[in-house]
């Protein structure tokens, strides 16, 4: 088996496996710099998430060591964004992510390793507002 | 309001800085170096430091909520990054409503470069509001 085979295969065993929840309160000063740093002056952003604010709430993507033991960097392939209910200033969003899939592509320029997240967000009151999803790629 | 299948969203353009990769790096909380540090970008083979990918979905996100205004919600909307793209240089947002079902419509959207590769491709779906609908 070779090395790259057996990474794909340790990743392959988080699938499905949910990662901690990870809690925060959305913050107004924290919009406020988000929004500026995306240049968007939208005045309901100011007390309602623009619609790629949870990402900065917390990552799509878990932090999986044995990844970059593939390839030289990483890099987006894409995100999907589904909204159930508007995230506002004050409430506490808790995230939970899982890895969906991981696979393997092969090429003219090389092999790719391909990484599905999906991550849940839900408010104070148990209900889920967003489902986040992320494709990352080593090369 | 009428949405009708073809209507083309208002261009927004972007104009992104290494300043605005910075400023998004710490908003977002992603400090990965190919977005600020030049030499660790070029050792990874890239043509110096490239946005962030999710800062392209901000600016497509941005260019359907300006679109939307009040008249209605985004549901759902999903990209696909196709190329990278470098500071310094307008990167373009279109979009175009593809199909109408009752209250909601699928819009084709992406973003362009200078040289119109579609380096951003994706579909948004939004829901108009009840109260807003035309009246015959």
């Amino acid at each position: 088996m070779s090395a790259t085979s057996s990474v794909v295969d340790r990743l392959r065993a988080h699938i499905g496996t949910p990662g901690p929840p990870i809690s925060a309160v959305v913050e107004a000063g924290h919009l406020k710099r988000f929004t500026e740093a995306i240049g968007d002056s939208y005045p309901r952003w100011l007390t309602e998430a623009p619609p790629t604010f949870l990402v900065a709430l917390a990552p799509v993507s878990a932090h999986l060591p044995e990844a970059e033991e593939y390839g030289q960097g990483w890099l987006n392939g894409g995100n999907r964004f589904e909204y159930l209910e508007p995230v506002k200033v004050g409430d506490t969003i808790t995230a939970i992510g899982k890895v969906v899939d991981v696979y393997e592509k092969t090429g003219a320029s090389g092999s790719l390793l391909f990484i599905i997240f999906e991550t849940e967000y839900f408010n104070g009151h148990g209900r889920l507002v967003a489902r986040l999803r992320g494709t990352a790629i080593r090369r | 309001m009428n949405l009708q299948p073809g209507e083309e969203l208002p261009d927004l353009i972007k104009h992104p800085t290494t300043r605005q990769l910075a400023q998004y790096a710490g908003a977002q909380g992603d400090f990965y170096e190919i977005h600020y540090d030049q030499d660790f970008a070029r050792g990874v083979g890239l043509p110096g430091v490239i946005l962030h990918g999710l800062l392209k979905a901000a600016f497509l996100g941005q260019l359907v909520t300006d679109w939307l205004g009040e008249r209605g919600t985004l549901k759902s909307f999903e990209v696909s990054y196709r190329g990278v793209d470098v500071p310094g240089k307008p990167y373009r947002c279109r979009g175009r409503v593809s199909s109408v079902t009752g209250l909601h419509a699928e819009l084709e959207i992406w973003g362009e470069d200078p040289d119109g590769n579609r380096t951003t491709v994706g579909t948004a779906v939004v829901e108009m509001a009840v109260g807003l609908r035309p009246t015959l």
